[in-house]
């Protein structure tokens, strides 16, 4: 076993359990999304793109690009949720921000299935 | 390009993900904390605010309180949360810097730039495999000439030179070992634009390693290349290396052309000068008796060349068991005592061809103390030894680092040059000084430029049109103003090369036929406007019959 590859996963999978975590619930209900979820799915995503920096083989390129897709729709949603709130009605605002999360919620999973499939391949 | 982003990010992971938990700590924590608004009622910061606070203290800017005063458990988390995340970001740019100072990876910069500048020439260019005291000139003649050059060199002094040289076009240059495949092949080997490879160093094993590798990579490129050894010359040839100059054998060739005839001397320095430039008059040196300083392997080519000239030579060696000299004086030369024992009285001339410029010029001195109607040869080794060598004013100073540029230049410019240049040494002195002066009553006392012309399809589509319809165009033709017939281009053909058979200065009445290439000299405004004949069959037309045929359909039609 190695130490690398188990935080290596679990900031994977913890990116993707965390979005899909506050992606749960009525799209336009404000009470079941909060805040510090959100926040804790942005930092674990950009952990988890770091960590994924540097690592030259095809896979790896293309793990790269997808925590970057989801770093850039959680980011969005932050940003639209930091300077909307108030401004508009909770419930609609509630979606948008929701439905850009379903996105990289997305991305994450792509995350997650290269991740596995890449273990599956390694024969020992 | 890539390579170098991905090998920074590695580098920076440690660093970005110590401050991305810093700030994701110190964050959480801040919109935690219980506060008070300015009208006294319970208030939290949002994750928002918080991210600005962070972000403004842990870069020490520092705005203060904002939006409102802080509560006692706010300024508590504030001053944790500067000690959290202040370290550990100036641990990143700390990081940062040292990476960007870290000579590998500046390295692998400077290197990727180089390859990136090479791959982006759309000229045909050259690569210099050294920056030495030839190569320098040669990047100079060939700059001067519009050409493109890429230098490889492995001393980063000699690089500082050329970075302060003022060129026309900007060199790129690489300070690497130019023995390693990789660098031939940052440096353009590949390159479908490279027309040749110069390696110039003095050392012959660099030399070889490189010849051997360019003809290994691309066994079509033009190979020329300096070879002091019998041996190693063997070995570039069997490889297949173009041209081999071994400086001393050149050296003494040129003593030989200039003491038997000075015409086709003032020829080859004439046309392989860098244009623009204006010749001396050159001194021809007197037969008779002649001493020679120095019996090194310059010095024994300069004898062997004498000698063949019907010169008698009295040889002056300081080491002869070193250079295996059998019947000479010993004496370095620089003491009037051998020299009067050499016969410096009674001698027409004096060869110091030692490989030390103050031992040459110290023997020359004394000798011409001792006999002023001297004809001296001094031979000068390094180029910054240049003030003194002009202050002594010698009859010829042979710089041999010239030599080989002039030498390298010939064949770079163009093959029929080279070949010109070839043939004309086999010809009588006379003709050369018939042929100079016939070139200077046309393109003037500058050093001209010289081209080829090939007549085919692509490069002179107007003359193998009209050969194509059974017209017949001369070579007096292409010489001719398209402007008035009545004036002459101050051009010259030098060469007809047809089927491989060379004809040197052929006449103007010669017809041409398709797949001729002719060499011309001539002044840069010829090499300009002969394009237009080439190309234009009006302009051609014109020359030949003096009509000037209409353009549009409506003109012509109204003609016929």
């Amino acid at each position: 076993m190695n130490l690398e590859k188990v935080i290596f996963g679990f900031f994977i999978v913890l990116a993707m359990t965390l979005n899909f975590g506050f992606f749960l619930g009525d799209i336009d209900n404000p009470n079941h999304h909060h805040v510090y979820e959100l926040y804790a799915a942005i930092v674990v995503s950009l952990i988890a793109t770091i960590l994924k920096f540097g690592d030259r083989t095809q896979v790896g390129a293309v793990l790269l690009s997808t925590s970057l897709a989801a770093d850039l729709q959680l980011i969005s949603a932050a940003i639209l949720w930091a300077i909307m709130d108030g401004h508009m009605d909770a419930s609609s605002l509630t979606v948008y921000i929701v439905s850009l999360s379903g996105g990289a919620l997305m991305a994450n999973f792509v995350s997650v299935i290269l991740l596995i499939s890449e273990t599956i391949s390694q024969r020992r | 390009m890539d390579n170098i982003l991905f090998l920074i990010l590695r580098r920076l992971r440690r660093p970005l993900i110590l401050i991305i938990l810093s700030f994701a700590i110190a964050i959480l924590g801040l919109t935690l904390m219980p506060g008070v608004d300015d009208k006294g009622n319970p208030w939290h910061m949002s994750v928002f605010q918080a991210f600005y606070v962070i972000s403004y203290t842990a870069t020490t800017i520092g705005y203060g309180e904002i939006p409102y005063a802080y509560s006692h458990a706010q300024r508590l988390w504030m001053t944790f949360s500067i000690y959290l995340t202040v370290i550990p970001w100036f641990y990143a740019l700390g990081k940062i810097i040292t990476l960007l100072q870290d000579t590998s990876l500046r390295h692998a910069i400077t290197t990727e730039r180089f390859a990136k500048s090479v791959r982006m020439l759309q000229e045909p260019f050259y690569i210099l495999c050294s920056y030495g005291e030839s190569a320098s000139v040669l990047a100079k003649a060939l700059d001067d000439k519009g050409m493109r050059v890429v230098v490889v060199e492995s001393l980063r002094e000699r690089l500082y030179e050329l970075e302060l040289t003022d060129t026309r076009n900007v060199i790129p240059s690489l300070c690497a070992d130019a023995k390693l495949p990789d660098t031939l092949v940052h440096a353009g080997v590949h390159h479908p634009l490279c027309s040749g490879v110069v390696t110039l160093t003095d050392n012959d094993q660099v030399n070889l390693a490189v010849a051997v590798a360019v003809k290994t990579m691309n066994p079509d490129l033009p190979v020329l290349a300096r070879a002091e050894r019998d041996d190693i010359a063997a070995n570039m040839a069997s490889f297949g290396t173009d041209h081999i100059i071994n400086p001393y054998v050149l050296f003494g060739d040129q003593l030989a052309v200039r003491v038997h005839a000075i015409g086709t001397y003032i020829l080859h320095e004439w046309l392989t000068d860098v244009p623009g430039d204006t010749l001396p008059p050159p001194e021809c040196p007197p037969v008779g008796k002649w001493i020679v300083c120095g019996y090194g392997r310059f010095g024994k080519s300069v004898v062997k060349n004498l000698e063949r000239e019907q010169i008698t030579t009295t040889i002056v060696e300081a080491m002869p068991d070193l250079t295996g000299c059998e019947n000479c004086i010993v004496g370095s030369g620089t003491e009037a005592k051998t020299l009067i024992e050499a016969g410096v009285h009674n001698a027409v001339g004096i060869v110091a061809g030692t490989d030390n410029d103050i031992n040459n010029l110290s023997i020359v001195m004394t000798a011409y103390e001792l006999n002023p109607k001297l004809f001296v040869i001094v031979r000068k080794n390094k180029r910054h030894n240049n003030a003194l060598f002009k202050q002594f004013n010698a009859d010829i100073t042979m710089h041999p680092h010239d030599i080989i540029a002039h030498e390298c230049l010939a064949h770079m410019i163009s093959p029929l040059l080279a070949q010109f240049l070839a043939l004309a040494r086999n010809h009588s002195n006379a003709w050369a000084n018939a042929l100079v002066s016939q070139l200077v009553s046309v393109v003037g006392e500058a050093v001209p430029e010289t081209w080829v012309v090939t007549i085919n399809n692509k490069n002179a589509p107007a003359v193998t049109s009209l050969i194509q319809q059974n017209r017949s165009v001369t070579l007096m033709h292409l010489t001719q103003d398209p402007a008035d017939r009545r004036n002459y281009l101050p051009a010259v053909p030098l060469m007809l090369l047809r089927n491989n058979e060379p004809w040197l200065v052929p006449a103007g009445s010669t017809t041409l036929q398709e797949g001729d290439k002719i060499l011309f000299c001539g002044k840069p405004l010829a090499k300009s406007i002969q394009p237009k004949v080439l190309n234009m069959q009006k302009d051609l037309l014109y020359i030949i019959d003096g009509i000037e045929l209409p353009d549009s359909l409506v003109w012509r039609w109204l003609k016929s």
